[in-house]
């Protein structure tokens, strides 16, 4: 056996020399500009308003650098560029009966402000490409903030949401620097005057992200219409160096995926220990996604390789006071962005059933929606990601060790909403755990508790990627009302809502939904009040021999 | 490397063994929805064994064929048999209105005692046997006969009806596919599908399909289908009952000990399967010789654009959560009732889904499709700069944007909007540069078996892009060569993932691979 997987190494390492490109193993994706986004018809570091589809043409003399022949926009530019970056390597969590475990897993290269804060650590390209204006410490941000075990202060005081590791291109500019001396040929024509063409001091990368892991992994959240550059770098297992894992994100649910940015490791790339590979998207529809590393799924995923994205609408950049109903049909105009039901029987939301007339609602002054309703039916005051999932410690122990792993027996014993067990899930704040290296790590900062303004909405977007079993979340007090589905409005093809109150929703793993909790109603919900979410497969309501925790959190109404 | 450090040898070493087996069996293995034709079906229940790819035979129960069956469909796949025993049982394939006749005959051990069949949905009469708790049973040798008159179109499961949790749990379970006859529909969904035919018969493809419709309505056209069963199984009941039946012998029917007491509980499956077999063996061709008793895959393939019909069914205890990579699923019925919408019933209701939840015993179908719609890059790597012509093809977007005029082109259904449109920064090869994305070195990165070679699509994209090895390992060794398919590949599988295991091993279980194949490739159901 061992021969024979020498030998195949042997032959894939000759076959694949010959096609050595210059490149550097560590490096981000973030440009300014591209053909779908140019900035010379568009600032791609905000969200313009939607007033209809992009206006699309094929240029006459082909763009520098193409061989033409390709749809640009003209104006009416919709979307914006973000970028993200995350390690994919180990770490350690703590579980709310205070034992620490063992994860594979990602954190945050990007927006670690953002992420210590529970926001989505995705970023405009002014923000991303920014240099770190100090030096990084092992187990940033939370060494510099002196953050400690348990809850710690929000905001974490700690503002840079940059890439970690960024910084000028010395070789280059030199290079351009001396070729405009003696008249050359510049050997970076495209560098920008900075000098930041995603050229990376691996030093930052590996500083803060060895075992920098986080449950749930990084938050990405992206618009509809946005380019989404997200840049996996695989800083390694330390605690495992026996282990030459790649890992790989695979974007969950995404309607029309190509198998290359899929994150299949059988049917694509992944990427190597000391690399980074940037996964390339145009947003899908708008819905509640999620994403986890595809290799050895029952392993990576039982470990922690598990994280959560989510899709806005176009509707939200509709201008305030604007009809939903005429803006959806807008959203017609463009085959990429309709929905003929006659025509595609993959599309969720038509436009409503009943026209103009019986649509009247206008894009709300504040708030947003879930979808691409036409009616405002999926409108929220206030959104929250809800991520559930299992641990099972014995599984990780021998995770941890050297041991070969068995599936079948698999039993979680920690039953995780966003990486805690009650009552860490109304803990405010990320919860920090010291790892094998003696620094603090933020290894877990997404709270679960749920504000919801007095009279306000709520939209949890709640996605399962548990390994084991199915899992039941319930609501005491405050009904669930189920408007979308797998990352798609529930809508049938006549434009009928086919959305339905219940007091629970029972997911498995690879499945998602949205649910709003309706809080207007002050007298049922009055202020001060608190409501729970818990799971009736009461077993699950442990922390593994304690019984008491598991698979709750609270709602507060504010 | 030391013997402790053994997690990713075995893991690797494994994966090389069982990728080296699929890969001389399964490089181009479809599968479609084959089965028998009746409307008589004398069927057979008999004890046989199931092979894993762990190298175990496990002891089981099946449905098969007493004799020659009627007919086997579709017709386009010439080496179809119906063994004595199988799991699943032999897919029942008739016509609605049709009145349809299942003999049963008891060939169990006779230790096994009683068995019979159940067709949820149906207004079924049984006759003959003797009275059971919920239908009439065959006794150990004699045979019973139910009959009865489908008056809707659709997927439904039939399993035992006698001491479920042993009998179902040992494979006795298969489905019944019940064609539609409103010929408006039926003549309606051919002309819809004029252009996708031409293109088939442009490459030589047969059609493998059993009907045009799903059910008697418009909405429910499709231009392929395939069958997928799901069920798990525990082996150590399956070794109780075998040792219980051996030590009973030939016992004479309603002997003192003459029966079995297998407990079905507590239940640890570690066989997870999709059509009776785990993977890689699904992945092989149908009526591949060496699963004399598990006939049917589960390795679909498709061409872009393709109305996709999915006929799932669970079969065993547990639901299973069915994960779809590339695109959603629009459910079209549960057990043969189709969901409309509640005021428009030309309108269908049916919820979308990238994750269909297997439920034991229910069937349900569903429509798939992948396009490319949206990626925001071509994914034919089109080049109107080189000097290969299909290279430059046109596209010419139809009201929904796609380029259906050109049925014989290799990018008929391509995605317009996109077309030409650069991915990487740099030329790849003959294609294309200006995009926005940067691949990194190929050394650091590990390619995976069912990687064409390319980002792109098919084979004139790929070996444009990449030369004819691609940025793999040698093309004999891959599942997706370069120079011949270069789909995209998929992965199907149940995403509690624990159960994409064989035995503990991994990969294996309720995993398949989905190709989407560019037009180049020609699918052929029936190797």
């Amino acid at each position: 056996m061992k021969k024979l997987y020498q030998a195949v190494l042997f032959v894939l390492l000759c076959c694949l020399t010959p096609l050595v490109a210059s490149a550097q193993s560590f490096r981000v994706q973030c440009p300014t500009s591209t053909v779908t986004h140019p900035s010379s018809l568009h600032d791609n570091n905000s969200e313009p308003a939607y007033n209809g589809p992009t206006n699309l043409a094929v240029p006459t003399i082909p763009p520098a650098g193409t061989n033409g022949g390709f749809l640009m926009p003209t104006g009416n530019v919709n979307g914006a560029i973000k970028c993200q970056q995350i390690g994919g390597g180990d770490g350690l969590s703590t579980m709310g009966d205070g034992t620490q475990i063992y994860m594979f897993s990602f954190g945050p290269l990007s927006g670690l402000a953002d992420i210590a804060n529970g926001q989505p650590g995705t970023e405009f390209p002014s923000v991303f490409n920014t240099v770190y204006p100090g030096t990084f410490l092992p187990g940033d941000p939370a060494t510099t903030v002196g953050g400690s075990s348990g809850g710690n202060a929000v905001p974490i005081g700690f503002t840079y949401n940059g890439a970690v590791g960024l910084v000028p291109d010395a070789d280059c500019m030199a290079g351009n620097a001396a070729a405009a001396a003696s008249g050359g040929t510049p050997p970076c024509p495209n560098l920008p005057a900075d000098g930041l063409d995603g050229h990376v001091d691996p030093r930052a990368i590996i500083d803060v992200g060895v075992m920098n892991g986080n449950i749930p992994a990084p938050l990405f959240a992206i618009d509809e219409d946005d380019e989404f550059f997200l840049a996996l770098s695989n800083v390694g297992m330390i605690m495992r160096p026996d282990l030459f894992e790649q890992h790989t994100v695979h974007f969950h649910g995404y309607p029309n995926a190509s198998t290359f940015y899929d994150g299949v490791p059988d049917a694509s790339v992944a990427i190597n220990i000391g690399g980074s590979f940037t996964y390339y998207y145009l947003a899908p529809d708008a819905g509640t996604y999620f994403w986890h590393c595809h290799i050895t799924p029952p392993e990576h995923l039982q470990m922690g390789m598990v994280g959560q994205l989510y899709v806005r609408p176009r509707q939200n950049r509709v201008p305030v006071g604007q009809s939903l109903y005429t803006y959806l049909g807008y959203q017609q105009n463009d085959n990429r962005t309709k929905c003929d039901s006659t025509q595609d029987i993959l599309c969720s939301n038509p436009l409503p059933a009943g026209g103009a007339a019986a649509n009247t609602a206008a894009r709300a002054a504040t708030g947003n929606y879930a979808y691409n309703d036409g009616d405002g039916s999926t409108y929220y005051d206030v959104e929250y990601p809800i991520q559930i999932h299992g641990f099972d410690p014995n599984f990780h122990f021998v995770g941890m060790t050297f041991n070969p792993e068995e599936f079948n027996d698999m039993k979680d014993k920690y039953f995780l909403l966003n990486g805690r067990s009650y009552p860490d899930t109304v803990t405010p704040g990320p919860l920090a755990t010291q790892a094998t290296d003696g620094k603090m790590h933020f290894s877990q900062p997404l709270p679960s508790i749920i504000n919801i303004p007095a009279g306000g909405k709520a939209l949890l977007r709640i996605s399962d990627l548990d390994v084991t079993e199915y899992q039941t979340l319930a609501s005491l007090g405050i009904p669930m009302t189920v408007i979308g589905f797998n990352a798609k409005l529930l809508r049938d093809q006549a434009g009928n809502n086919l959305y339905y109150t219940t007091n629970s929703i029972t997911l498995a793993g690879g499945e998602s939904l949205d649910v709003i909790l309706d809080a207007t109603d002050k007298t049922k919900y009055p202020s001060g009040s608190i409501f729970y979410l818990y799971t009736p497969n009461l077993d699950h309501l442990s922390n593994d021999a304690e019984n008491f925790g598991g698979l709750m959190t609270e709602v507060h109404i504010n | 490397m030391n013997a402790t450090n053994t997690k990713m040898m075995i893991s690797k070493t494994r994966l090389l063994v069982l990728l080296a087996l699929a890969l001389l069996l399964t490089a181009s293995a479809q599968a479609a929805a084959p089965g028998v034709t009746g409307p008589v079906f004398n069927l057979t229940a008999q004890a046989g064994s199931l092979s894993q790819p762990d190298g175990a035979a496990v002891y089981s129960w099946g449905y098969g064929c007493n004799g020659a069956p009627a007919g086997y469909a579709p017709a386009a796949i010439t080496n179809a048999f119906c063994n004595t025993m199988q799991v699943p049982g032999p897919t029942l394939i008739v016509t609605e209105g049709q009145t349809v006749t299942v003999n049963l005959t008891n060939n169990l051990p006779t230790a096994a005692g009683n068995t019979s069949i159940l067709f949820p949905g149906f207004n079924v009469t049984a006759s003959g046997g003797v009275a059971g708790l919920l239908t009439q049973e065959a006794v150990p040798g004699g045979t019973v006969t139910y009959t009865f008159t489908p008056s809707s179109p659709g997927t439904r499961a039939y399993y035992s009806g006698t001491q479920g949790d042993l009998q179902v749990e040992m494979g006795l379970y298969g489905a019944i596919i019940v064609l539609p006859t409103n010929t408006t529909v039926l003549s309606g969904c051919t002309a819809a599908q004029a252009n996708n035919l031409a293109a088939q018969a442009h490459w030589g493809e047969s059609n493998f399909r059993l009907a045009v419709a799903a059910y008697d309505h418009a909405s429910t056209c499709y231009d392929r289908e395939y069958l997928f069963q799901f069920s798990e199984m525990d082996p150590n009941i399956h070794n109780k009952a075998l040792a219980q039946v051996t030590a009973a012998g030939n016992c004479a029917a309603g002997a003192p000990g003459c029966s079995l007491n297998v407990p079905t509980e507590p239940y640890s499956p570690a066989y997870f399967m999709i059509n009776g077999r785990s993977m890689p063996d699904d992945m092989d061709t149908n009526y591949a010789s060496q699963y004399p008793h598990q006939p049917y895959n589960g390795n679909p393939h498709m061409h872009p654009g393709e109305l996709t019909l999915i006929r799932v069914i669970g079969q065993g205890r547990w639901q299973h959560p069915f994960h779809e990579h590339g695109n959603h699923v629009r459910i079209l019925a549960r057990d043969g009732n189709l969901i409309l919408s509640q005021n428009d019933s030309t309108k269908l209701g049916g919820r979308l889904e990238f994750t269909t939840d297997t439920t034991p015993g229910q069937a349900f179908d569903g429509i798939f499709y992948w396009t490319g719609k949206g990626l925001n890059w071509d994914p034919y790597g089109h080049n109107p700069a080189s000097s290969d012509l299909a290279a430059k093809l046109p596209c010419t977007p139809d009201g929904n944007g796609y380029n259906t005029s050109a049925p014989t082109a290799i990018n008929y259904y391509e995605w317009c909007q996109d077309h030409n449109k650069p991915l990487q920064v740099a030329p790849f090869g003959d294609v294309a540069g200006g995009g926005p994305a940067t691949l990194p070195d190929p050394n650091i990165l590990t390619n995976g078996a069912w990687f064409g070679g390319s980002p792109y699509l098919g084979p004139n994209a790929t070996v444009r892009a990449v030369g004819p090895t691609g940025t793999t390992p040698p093309s004999g060794t891959i599942a997706n060569p370069p120079t011949s398919e270069a789909g995209f590949a998929f992965m199907w599988h149940s995403h509690n993932e624990r159960e994409i295991t064989t035995n503990n091993i991994f990969p294996g279980g309720m995993l398949m691979m989905m190709l989407v194949d560019s037009r180049e490739f020609v699918i052929d159901e029936s190797n």
